[in-house]
């Protein structure tokens, strides 16, 4: 959307009522200096009179200007504090709904986010800031065009070709505007890029600054923190120049106008045509007129940036909302607290089987502009029929399917995921009611990705899943609680209690919280905070420990009861003790019906693995076997080779363990 | 608020000898040049009124208009050199603000948000120099303006010029008191932005975590939470803000109106001619736009104001880890031994106790597992290791020198580590191994990556080492992350490696592989592994069992295992192993 349109579409954002009440309240503080100018040429034309006028009209000429100063400073704290409110409201109100759609929106988030959270918050903090700021402008516009209506109304009375004069240079003005305006927006936009730049590269330092520090980098990170502050501040001088140049060409448009009207009042002055006061009335108003090119020269060089800024924001949405949703009015929750709407939404329909046919995901290329990717999106969960096989095939037709196919996309998109690993191939995948099933596969092999499409996390480029035999059109959005949640293997809580990270908006119920707790083995480290669930865990739950963020992660989704959970080794940062507490007791409560009964994990651990009805083994990025790990190890060559190195390790560990013991007394069990 | 760490930040805007000149001239011209102008008025009125010739008066006018013009360029100019000086000094005390904060200790970081940071870096950075631009251009040569006017006005008319000046130096001081009154609010204000921000950041971060569990309707909610927080901070300091400027405007006009009144009684005795009332008017006029825009820069220069002291702030943080009085190196080659002795350890922040009579003793080139439940303080030992922590009490050693009498550049040299959460950055893949440094050329770069298993992956990225990683792990797996960091690792050449759970994203297969390097890493060094997988620990010399913070059981591996009775055996049954 254009950036006029938008803007517009913007004042309602928070109400258009609000908006239209905080700019009239502005209007007597542009209004009132018209008052102002006609007590000082009154004045004036008094001190140019004979001698002899007496003092007191004068005196309380003087009076006025400092009584309307009094007015218009009144009015103006009033109209501030309430436009503080607007422009606050306003900021928010985009915010949230770009956070809305990220979090929420049909379509995956992930290919909409940039690399670095400091460029996604750069955007978040200074385009909307600017879109903001260019709107709330349109409220001085109003005003100063209002005013410079009426002051010409009044300076043509006295004087229509003087008035004239003073109207042609600001037209002038308006056509060098023009030109400038594509300058602008190119330095403009390379001074942004380079200053989100240094953003993102403090971002970095300080994400990172513990592998910095222990590496002793610090020296090196800050030299390329410096070549980017030299970029940037070279892109910023000239994009500040240019500005500066529009400022300047406006403001000596205006003194040149003052001049020019001494230069055509000479002649009716000295005939006494023109009176000081007229003078007096005319500087007066020349300065207060300023306003009007000053606003519009600053909205005019803001508008390319709001443009920039437009595209940028858009880019964070989903593919099928556009600026209308951007600016989508919505309400503020300044005076009272925001109603919470999490719950666990009833549905209908309880998980008997989930089938995934034919799921494919092919990576972008690692460097990947933003515009490239939001076309792709929309070729997500595109149907593909690719018939129907029996089970003992499935690994083998998939497996040349996939590689056709794969291929295809290579060659079309530049880069395959082969370079990657991390794509995956025509995945079947079928999980029952109940049922324990367990994908693995070496590093790369695509498990996580596997788990992120079929949640819809990312968007799948083929592949149908269905939720009892119906067709799920959107996963990310289906596949949430209380059907599925998630434990990611990269798991992020929050700057919060421990409370309002598991909970996250469920309405709050003692035993449940409990009985996750329970669950995810973390009931004892609990226990032992001081402050128990109000604990404050650090930035991105810093003073935990590893384990225990992912225990915490599980409790989150656990406190859901998930007809699915599906967790991506989850187990990884635990130790033995914990992580056995951990599956006995989700086993044990799945028995028992107190727990999520369907379980998808990904794992290769042996704990795991033993456990599964079902294990699904992947080899880049296509289905290696699936069965019993029993069948498994019979039938497919991939499995042998992963168990043979668990299976190895624990071996060693028992040689060495045995050889130990050798001049120790005999070992009972 | 210290005054050293202001002197910091006003030395970051220090322009160099020639840009100093050079703005000094241009600040000069754009004083100098608007000031005659009220005088060629002042003829003008007068000669009209008089009768004089049209020709003259034009000339007169003429006059105005070259002034105006040459002023407005004037000004162009110093708003350039402002504008790179701004810039310069911006860069400068960012540099120099983000070389402190990463010199803080972890304890420092471990309490704050990235996103934080980067606000207090760059935000109140930027706010600082759009205020440098804005007080060599409104403020100084608005104060110059005045300075000039009042001189003029003086020589004009002793008694006017007397009252001009004396009602200046009362409003100066009421705005500047006014002023002061207005920064506590603005820096609240301010503070809530960054916990604004730091939400956002945590948020952004967490997309998938909280789509996938249907909690993105109750982030935009607490979102609107903290955003209202933010609004009622910055209510407060508006209403402060806007009255400040509102009874500015007040003080002027009054000052207008005394002016005037006086000339009007000075023109009832005849002392006074109407140009002269004109030119007194002009030069009320003049002082006023500055003065406007000085106010209207407030928001900036309260920001600004607010910015600078959190700054300093930052700058006031101290390291609690305090540099060596006598730095002396470590070992320069060969294995390192380790000493811990009676180390108990609490975070300074709140007391909690996280370590205590922690002692342990490696031999160069011994090998330790650490092995205990999460969060009973087997990383916190580890961080000790690398210093960045200090023991509350006792002492821990490594190559023979207490820590915190070690050159901390060669701790940073001699003592590697891999952790759990990998970090990478937003950069090629070169500059994640190396971390900017200039450590190899790329030939062993690619043998590193090649020793770690990665030449497959190397070879399918499009731009080899130089492809762009992104800081979300985008492009690689949890596991070739580990990979990667254990590339690290091999490119420099420590004495003592620490492992913290350092193979936990790896496979069996992987795993297996990465051992087989691993070994070659601890191949005469000495080692500390955290591993949750006991099958980790098989190469280990000695086992230390941590519960709550303390050793609970410490020895050699085999005797451990080979104890029924000793908590190792019962983990490694825990763990599966059979006998």
């Amino acid at each position: 959307m254009r950036p006029v349109p938008f803007v517009l579409r913007l004042t309602a954002i928070a109400g258009l009522r609000r908006y239209v009440v905080g700019g009239l309240l502005w209007a007597p503080v542009s209004v009132l200096p018209l008052a102002g100018g006609l007590a000082l040429q009154r004045l004036f034309d008094l001190i140019g009179a004979h001698r002899g006028v007496a003092l007191t009209e004068p005196l309380w000429l003087c009076a006025a200007l400092v009584g309307v100063e009094v007015v218009r400073g009144l009015v103006m704290v009033v109209a501030w504090v309430y436009g503080t409110y607007w422009w606050d409201a306003a900021a928010t109100l985009l915010r949230a709904n770009v956070l809305r759609s990220l979090l929420t929106a049909r379509g995956a988030a992930a290919r909409r986010l940039p690399h670095s959270s400091g460029e996604a918050m750069a955007r978040l903090r200074d385009d909307v800031g600017d879109l903001v700021q260019l709107t709330d402008d349109i409220v001085p516009l109003a005003g100063a065009t209002l005013f410079s209506c009426a002051a010409l109304v009044i300076m043509a009375a006295i004087d229509p070709l003087i008035t004239l004069v003073l109207v042609v240079p600001m037209i002038v003005l308006g056509v060098l505007t023009r030109t400038l305006r594509g300058l602008i927006q190119r330095l403009h936009r390379r001074a942004r890029t380079l200053g989100a730049a240094v953003t993102a590269s403090i971002g970095d330092i300080f994400a990172g600054v513990l592998a910095i520090k222990t590496a002793g980098a610090e020296e090196a990170v800050l030299e390329r923190l410096r070549a980017r502050n030299r970029a940037r501040r070279d892109a910023a001088v000239a994009d500040r120049l240019a500005t500066d140049t529009l400022d300047t060409a406006l403001g000596a448009t205006v003194e040149v106008s003052v001049g020019l009207v001494l230069l055509l009042a000479a002649p009716a002055m000295r005939r006494g045509e023109f009176t000081v006061g007229d003078l007096a009335l005319f500087t007066s108003y020349a300065g207060w007129l300023t306003a009007l090119p000053r606003t519009i020269g600053s909205m005019l060089s803001r508008l390319p940036q709001a443009a920039v800024a437009i595209e940028r924001l858009g880019r964070l949405l989903a593919p099928h909302e556009d600026a209308r949703d951007l600016a989508r009015a919505g309400e503020v929750w300044f005076g009272r607290e925001p109603p919470e709407t999490t719950s666990l939404p009833a549905h209908q329909d309880p998980l008997r089987v989930l089938a995934v046919r034919g799921l494919s995901v092919r990576h972008l290329p690692v460097h990947r502009d933003g515009a490239a990717t939001s076309a792709d999106t929309s070729t997500a969960t595109r149907a593909d029929t690719s018939g129907d096989t029996s089970p003992a095939t499935i690994a083998d037709t998939a497996a040349d399917a996939g590689a056709a196919v794969g291929d295809g996309l290579a060659d079309g998109g530049g880069d395959g995921d082969g370079f990657l690993g991390r794509g995956v191939h025509e995945i079947d995948l079928r999980v029952e009611r109940g049922s324990f099933t367990v994908i693995t596969g070496a590093v790369g092999s695509g498990k996580t990705t596997l788990v992120r499409a079929l949640l819809g996390l990312v968007p799948a480029d083929a592949g149908t899943i269905t939720w009892n035999g119906r067709r799920v059109e959107d996963p990310g959005t289906f596949l949430v609680p209380g059907r599925a949640a998630y434990a990611a293997q990269v798991p992020r809580l929050l700057s919060e209690s421990l409370e309002e990270n598991l909970l996250l908006g469920l309405p709050a119920d003692g035993d449940r919280i409990a009985a996750a707790l329970w669950l995810a083995a973390l009931d004892q480290d609990v226990s032992g905070m001081p402050d128990g669930l109000r604990t404050v865990v650090g930035p991105r739950g810093v003073r935990l420990s590893g384990g225990q963020v992912q225990r915490a992660t599980a409790a989150r989704a656990l406190v859901r009861s998930p007809d699915l959970l599906v967790v991506d080794d989850l187990s990884s940062a635990l130790d033995a003790e914990t992580e056995r507490a951990l599956w006995d007791r989700v086993a044990a409560a799945a028995r028992d019906g107190d727990g999520p009964g369907t379980l998808l994990v990904v794992s290769h651990r042996r704990a795991a693995l033993e456990r599964a009805d079902q294990v699904v083994v992947l080899d880049r990025g296509r289905v290696a076997g699936r069965g019993t790990l029993a069948g498994l190890l019979a039938s497919c060559p991939e499995m042998r080779r992963l168990w043979h190195g668990e299976l190895l390790a624990e071996a060693g560990e028992q040689a060495r363990t045995h050889s130990g013991s050798a001049s120790a007394p005999p070992v009972a069990g | 608020m210290n005054s050293s760490e202001r002197r910091a930040i006003l030395r970051a805007f220090q322009p160099g000898r020639r840009a100093g000149i050079a703005l000094v001239a241009a600040t000069g011209a754009a004083t100098v040049l608007p000031l005659p102008a009220p005088q060629l008025t002042r003829r003008f009125v007068d000669e009209a009124i008089g009768g004089s010739v049209t020709g003259h008066l034009t000339l007169v006018a003429l006059g105005y208009l070259a002034l105006a013009v040459a002023g407005q360029a004037a000004r162009m100019l110093t708003a350039w050199l402002a504008s790179r000086l701004a810039w310069d000094g911006t860069n400068r005390l960012r540099e120099d603000l983000a070389g402190h904060a990463l010199g803080l200790d972890m304890a420092f970081h471990g309490s704050r948000t990235p996103g934080e940071m980067i606000e207090r870096v760059d935000g109140d950075v930027v706010a600082v120099a759009d205020f440098v631009v804005a007080f060599v251009m409104d403020v100084v040569v608005g104060f110059l303006l005045l300075a000039g006017v009042l001189a003029v006005v003086l020589a004009t008319d002793v008694r006017l010029g007397g009252v001009l000046l004396l009602y200046c130096v009362l409003a100066g001081l009421v705005i500047a008191r006014a002023q002061r009154l207005a920064v506590p609010s603005a820096i609240r204000a301010r503070e809530a932005g960054a916990v604004v921000a730091g939400a956002l950041e945590e948020r952004l971060a967490a997309v998938e975590d909280l789509r996938a569990n249907g909690a993105g309707e109750h982030a935009v909610t607490r979102f609107h939470q903290v955003s209202a927080a933010l609004y009622r901070a910055e209510a407060r300091a508006d209403v402060t803000r806007s009255g400040l400027l509102a009874g500015t405007s007040v003080v002027f006009a009054a000052g207008t109106a005394l002016v005037l009144g006086l000339a009007v009684w000075s023109r009832q005795s005849g002392a006074l001619t109407v140009g002269t009332a004109v030119l007194l008017f002009q030069y009320t006029q003049m002082v006023r736009a500055p003065l406007e825009r000085l106010i209207d820069q407030l928001k900036q220069y309260q920001a600004a104001l607010a910015g600078v002291t959190r700054v300093a702030g930052l700058l006031a943080e101290r390291r609690t880890l305090p540099d060596p009085a006598d730095p002396r190196p470590l070992p320069a080659a060969g294995p390192l031994g380790v000493r811990l002795d009676g180390v108990g350890f609490a975070y300074p922040d709140d007391g909690e106790r996280v370590l205590s009579g922690v002692t342990l003793a490696l031999a160069p080139g011994e090998t330790l597992g650490l092995v205990g439940r999460t969060g009973s303080g087997k990383t916190t030992i580890a961080r000790m290791l690398l210093r960045l922590y200090d023991p509350a009490e006792g002492r821990v050693e490594v190559g023979g020198l207490d820590l915190r009498e070690a050159d901390p550049a060669s701790l940073r040299r001699r003592v590697c580590v891999v952790t759990q959460d990998v970090q990478l950055f937003a950069a090629s893949v070169r500059d994640n191994l190396t971390l900017f440094r200039a450590l190899a050329d790329d030939r062993r770069l690619r043998a590193v990556l090649a020793g770690v298993g990665l030449a497959e992956w190397l070879a399918g990225l499009p731009d080899g080492l130089d492809t762009e990683l992104g800081a979300q792990s985008a492009g690689m797996s949890a596991g070739e992350a580990q990979l990667l960091a254990f590339a690290r690792a091999f490119l420099t050449d420590p004495g003592l490696v620490v492992l913290d759970e350092a193979s936990s994203r790896l496979d069996p297969a992987t795993e297996r592989r990465v051992e087989h390097v691993t070994g070659r890493l601890l191949a005469g060094r000495t080692a500390v592994l955290i591993a949750h997988r006991l099958s980790s620990l098989s190469r280990v010399d000695k086992i230390a069992v941590v519960d709550g913070g303390e050793i609970v059981e410490y020895g050699r591996r085999e005797e451990l295992a080979a104890d029924p009775r000793s908590r190792f055996s019962a983990l490694l049954t825990a763990a599966g192993v059979r006998r």
